[in-house]
């Protein structure tokens, strides 16, 4: 498969669950981790400080100095210890810090992080913050395999993943005016194949983060030769062509999306010209046959 | 069908799964009625056949990687993790683990690591003029015979409680270490082992050479055999994780050393229960003004313990 080498230098992991159905995940680096990771730093002491005040406070008060000192050790020895793990195995995989940055700690197979997997992970950030808690050892390792495990992620079999704070939108509409005229011309008959409707979609979703001349560039490629194909004029702009390929593959057709767009002057002669009829009555290209969706069983709810 | 009319009729789903998820996120299990909950496993069992049917309806990439998320989200929370389990722990810690460790290679390694160094240097310190110094420094030396230099005995239990939080912060975290960094480069818990035996033989071997009063050996009877079993326990668990790495046993590397964390896990748990112990009778019997014969006592009954836990309970044939 080609996406071999795309997969390889990305961040995605994929995840075949129970359902067989495989979701990927976006792995989190190590410039996510460190921060919560420092957030996380910050709790502790923030915590450990105030706890072993009040220790101190309290058995002072009822005369047991020493036993204050000795709990108030014992807190510290807990906290640094344990605050992570005692933290993922009770929280789901996540810390307070990695709650805030939206990362979670889960086993390389999709499964949820067991509370062994969750302590022993971070006993071992006693190995992985070598030398001199400069971290070398753990950014190494993280560098060399493919989950950005560090030792104690291998030893446990976990991965940390990036839940997505903001739920992008579904499916990207394009509104330009000159993309919907264009989007009449095209004939109705042409069906878009489905390597290119993806091509379509992602050159549209990246498209705004382009400069101009990128654009014409990149998309002169397909835009070059569908236009000779519908006989377009020659000042069309490739990239306004592509986009109307997209609105007519995704949005355009079966349901008249395209009537409720303005429709601008001087379209009719042309499209006249070409002989092709702007609403299409056929069943638009590009789209798979219909299956039927699967649909919630409500009923069950009551 | 275009994607406009097949988004609009699964927009509500996916939103009230979402709507779920967050609720979900929030709160505890227990507390999600069993009706939202059947209701959220067919929710997401839509949203997984959605995905799986993506390719086939020519979703663009972006309401893809929607659903990805969704679905990620969602498994996330239909699969979450279990709690701890105590009854299966005490099984675990006092029938299989003993078992194991009768007839662990790596820790019969550590224990003769550990002594043979111990031993060794425990000779050098005390035959050697300036090895104790040279190993662990005059600074160290002189603080641990004034430590010990007064015979005077005996403190409240307000301070040996204290004691007790001090040694069980500061052993057990020796004893974490051992375990952790035995890991590195594979034959790390080697070093760790016998730097240890090292360091801890040597004081041994000085303050036997010493001509005035010391409570040093009165000190060290009740709390030793606790606690140099105790790092010996985590220097092995230590090596078993670190070799792991070297002696793969045809597993792959990495796979190796999964199984290595998860055997090596109930050995840190009794080591953490060796330290705990020794920390408590370093804290308030080996301190205090008890006759040497009590202190004494103490350590043959703990010896007594540990024979029973290392060889009566590991020597049982396997289930």
């Amino acid at each position: 498969m080609a996406a071999d080498n795309a997969e390889a230098i990305d961040t995605q992991f994929e995840i075949v669950t129970p359902e067989n159905i495989a979701f990927q995940y976006r792995l989190a680096g190590p410039f996510q981790r460190l921060p919560a990771f420092l957030i996380d730093l910050l709790i502790q002491y923030a915590v450990l400080i105030i706890l072993f005040l009040g220790v101190l406070f309290f058995f002072g008060m009822i005369r047991l100095g020493f036993v204050g000192v000795g709990l108030g050790l014992v807190i510290q020895f807990v906290i640094s210890w344990f605050y992570a793990g005692l933290f993922e195995a009770l929280w789901n995989g996540q810390t307070p810090g990695k709650r805030l940055m939206r990362l979670r700690v889960i086993s390389a197979d999709g499964q949820p992080i067991r509370p062994v997997q969750a302590i022993l992970r971070n006993v071992l950030h006693v190995a992985d913050c070598q030398p001199f808690y400069l971290y070398q050892v753990g950014l190494w390792v993280a560098a060399c395999n493919r989950r950005y495990a560090r030792l104690g992620d291998l030893v446990c079999g976990t991965m940390v993943v990036i839940e997505e704070p903001q739920y992008r939108s579904m499916a990207l509409r394009v509104t330009e005016p000159e993309a919907l005229r264009l989007a009449e011309l095209i004939p109705a008959g042409f069906r878009v194949p489905r390597d290119m409707a993806l091509a379509l979609s992602s050159y549209v979703l990246r498209r705004r983060a382009l400069p101009w001349t990128r654009r014409v560039q990149i998309a002169r490629h397909l835009g070059e030769p569908l236009r000779m194909r519908f006989g377009l004029p020659p000042q069309t702009s490739y990239d306004m062509l592509l986009c109307a390929m997209y609105h007519r593959t995704f949005f355009a057709g079966a349901m008249g999306q395209a009537e409720a767009a303005p429709r601008p002057v001087g379209s009719g002669e042309i499209a006249v010209a070409l002989g092709a009829t702007p609403f299409a009555d056929a069943p638009p290209g590009g789209s798979a046959p219909v299956q039927p969706l699967p649909t919630v069983d409500t009923t069950v709810v009551g | 069908m275009k994607v406009v009319d097949l988004l609009d009729q699964r927009r509500e789903n996916w939103r009230e799964l979402e709507t779920l998820c967050m609720r979900f996120e929030g709160r505890r299990r227990s507390k999600v009625e069993a009706e939202t909950a059947v209701h959220f496993a067919s929710l997401y069992r839509c949203a997984c056949a959605d995905l799986a049917l993506a390719d086939a309806y020519q979703l663009p990439p972006n309401t893809v990687n929607y659903l990805h998320q969704l679905v990620g989200r969602a498994h996330n929370q239909l699969y979450r993790s279990q709690g701890f389990n105590v009854g299966t722990w005490f099984d675990e810690i006092f029938d299989r683990l003993p078992r194991r460790l009768f007839h662990d290679g790596y820790l019969r390694l550590a224990f003769v690591l550990f002594w043979g160094f111990f031993l060794a240097s425990m000779y050098l310190g005390y035959a050697s003029d300036g090895f104790a110094e040279r190993v662990v420094g005059e600074e160290a030396l002189r603080k641990m015979e004034d430590d010990h230099a007064d015979s005077a005995q005996g403190r409240d239990v307000d301070e040996g409680l204290g004691a007790v939080g001090f040694y069980i912060r500061h052993n057990t975290s020796i004893g974490l270490q051992c375990f952790g960094l035995g890991l590195l480069f594979g034959v790390g818990g080697i070093f760790i082992t016998i730097s240890n035996a090292v360091g801890l033989g040597t004081v041994f071997g000085h303050m036997a050479t010493l001509t005035t009063e010391t409570d040093f050996w009165e000190f060290v009877t009740a709390h030793g055999p606790f606690e140099l079993t105790g790092i010996v326990v985590m220097s092995a668990a230590g090596m078993r994780l670190g070799f792991s790495i070297v002696a793969t046993g045809g597993y792959t590397r990495g796979e190796s050393l999964r199984r290595a964390g998860r055997e090596a896990f109930p050995t840190i748990i009794l080591g953490m229960f060796l330290f705990g112990g020794a920390a408590v009778i370093e804290g308030l019997i080996s301190p205090s003004s008890l006759p040497y014969w009590t202190k004494a006592l103490v350590a043959t009954a703990c010896s007594a313990l540990l024979v029973f836990y290392f060889v009566l309970l590991g020597q049982r044939p396997g289930d």
